[in-house]
């Protein structure tokens, strides 16, 4: 079996193929854990990339930092922060990776992020950005196993669907591994920071997290509430439990809990209603 | 709790969240929470050139929208593998009366 598996690993981790993370974010890791560099050196790399510059420029102008009229990418970027930059030129990335593979998949990221943003605000836990990139990227590993396992493929679905499966046993049955490890290999292969891999390998399993339960335990909720919302496609339609460890580590109760599916709901109807707009422009 | 374009607002719909001016947060309200709506100001709200508001309950039908019944069915199966784990029946419940408040008077109504 170990043997199937780490077969396996070095199919899904061979690196021709793997999607890749523009240089821009890999210079920005670096320069980020260098004491000497300065933040006229990061924006100068930002600035090469003009799809990220003018994100980053729309970011530090909007309403919600009280700041208008920043003009310069250094100046986004003291008022940012680097950490918010970096997030940011990896979830567009991400978008570019998962959109062109499965729509459902994409909303139901999407729609975790949210959720985990919102979960994040609500118990007032720091580096809010960061979980909400994990949120997004939890399920990376399923667009990777859609990739490299197109033959196994069928099969998951089969078993999801005939033996009412959740996506991670199915893909356990059938692959000896599922989307969360494989996951953190892909995050692991990126040099993603610890604070997105642990969410992204242990969203399951909140236990293996160890310097990271918060943010872990954070995405785990985040993807449960997401998914008792039906909103987005995930692989299989049912509500994963909610772990006990998550509970204890986040400190929830159900005053706590209730709010949080208020707001998310709330949040929601602004994207759910969104066919019924298209609908009605394509009419006028 | 619905998002509906203006032009398909109607008399007697109530809305669930305030208007604002040009339809951004940080403008001015122009129109409350709770208000129901008349002819007269869904014109007024046309010149202003505001796009769409969200009222309460689910007045605009459209294909593939599901009656209360159907999306309370759907809720159920997402839970039946995880109702033993006791936050999980506690969501279920919360969903449940959630759904049935934001539905609101229409929920029974099936589509015609």
């Amino acid at each position: 079996m170990d043997e199937r598996r780490s077969d396996l690993k070095k199919i899904i981790m061979d690196t021709k193929t793997l999607p890749t993370l523009p240089g821009v974010i890999n210079k920005l890791n670096s320069l980020s854990n260098d004491d000497k560099s300065s933040v006229q050196e990061m924006a100068r790399i930002v600035s090469a990339d003009q799809v990220l510059s003018a994100r980053i420029l729309r970011l530090a102008n909007s309403p919600s930092y009280g700041f208008y009229r920043v003009s310069t990418i250094s100046n986004a970027m003291i008022l940012l922060g680097v950490n918010v930059v970096k997030s940011l030129a990896l979830s567009s990335s991400i978008f570019e990776i998962m959109e062109k593979n499965s729509v459902g998949l994409w909303e139901h990221s999407l729609g975790t992020a949210t959720a985990a943003g919102i979960i994040a605000r609500k118990l007032g836990l720091p580096e809010v950005e960061e979980i909400t990139t994990a949120g997004l990227l939890h399920d990376i590993g399923k667009v990777i196993i859609g990739l490299k396992c197109v033959e196994q493929m069928p099969e998951i679905r089969r078993k999801i669907k005939l033996d009412d499966l959740f996506i991670s046993d199915a893909e356990k049955a059938v692959l000896d591994t599922d989307h969360a490890e494989v996951g953190g290999w892909l995050s692991k292969s990126w040099f993603l920071p610890d604070k997105l891999s642990e969410p992204i390998a242990f969203h399951h399993n909140v236990n293996s997290s160890e310097d990271h339960r918060i943010k872990t335990s954070v995405v785990h909720l985040a993807d449960v509430l997401i998914k008792a919302s039906g909103f987005g496609d995930s692989g299989d339609p049912y509500v994963p439990p909610i772990q006990q460890v998550a509970w204890d580590a986040l400190k929830l109760d159900e005053t706590l809990l209730h709010e949080m599916v208020v707001d998310l709901e709330d949040k929601l109807v602004e994207v759910k209603n969104f066919s019924l707009e298209l609908a009605n422009a394509a009419a006028v | 709790m619905q998002k509906i374009p203006l032009n398909l607002a109607a008399a007697d719909m109530v809305l669930a969240r305030d208007i604002f001016k040009n339809d951004s947060p940080t403008g001015m309200p122009i129109c409350g929470k709770g208000t129901v709506l008349s002819d007269s100001l869904i014109s007024r709200l046309q010149q202003m050139g505001v796009q769409s508001l969200y009222v309460e309950g689910h007045p605009v039908w459209q294909e593939g929208d599901r009656c209360l019944s159907e999306q309370l069915a759907e809720l159920e199966k997402r839970f039946s593998k995880t109702l033993d784990n006791r936050y999980n029946a506690v969501l279920l419940d919360m969903y449940r009366s959630h759904l049935t408040t934001a539905m609101g008077d229409n929920g029974g109504r099936t589509e015609e």
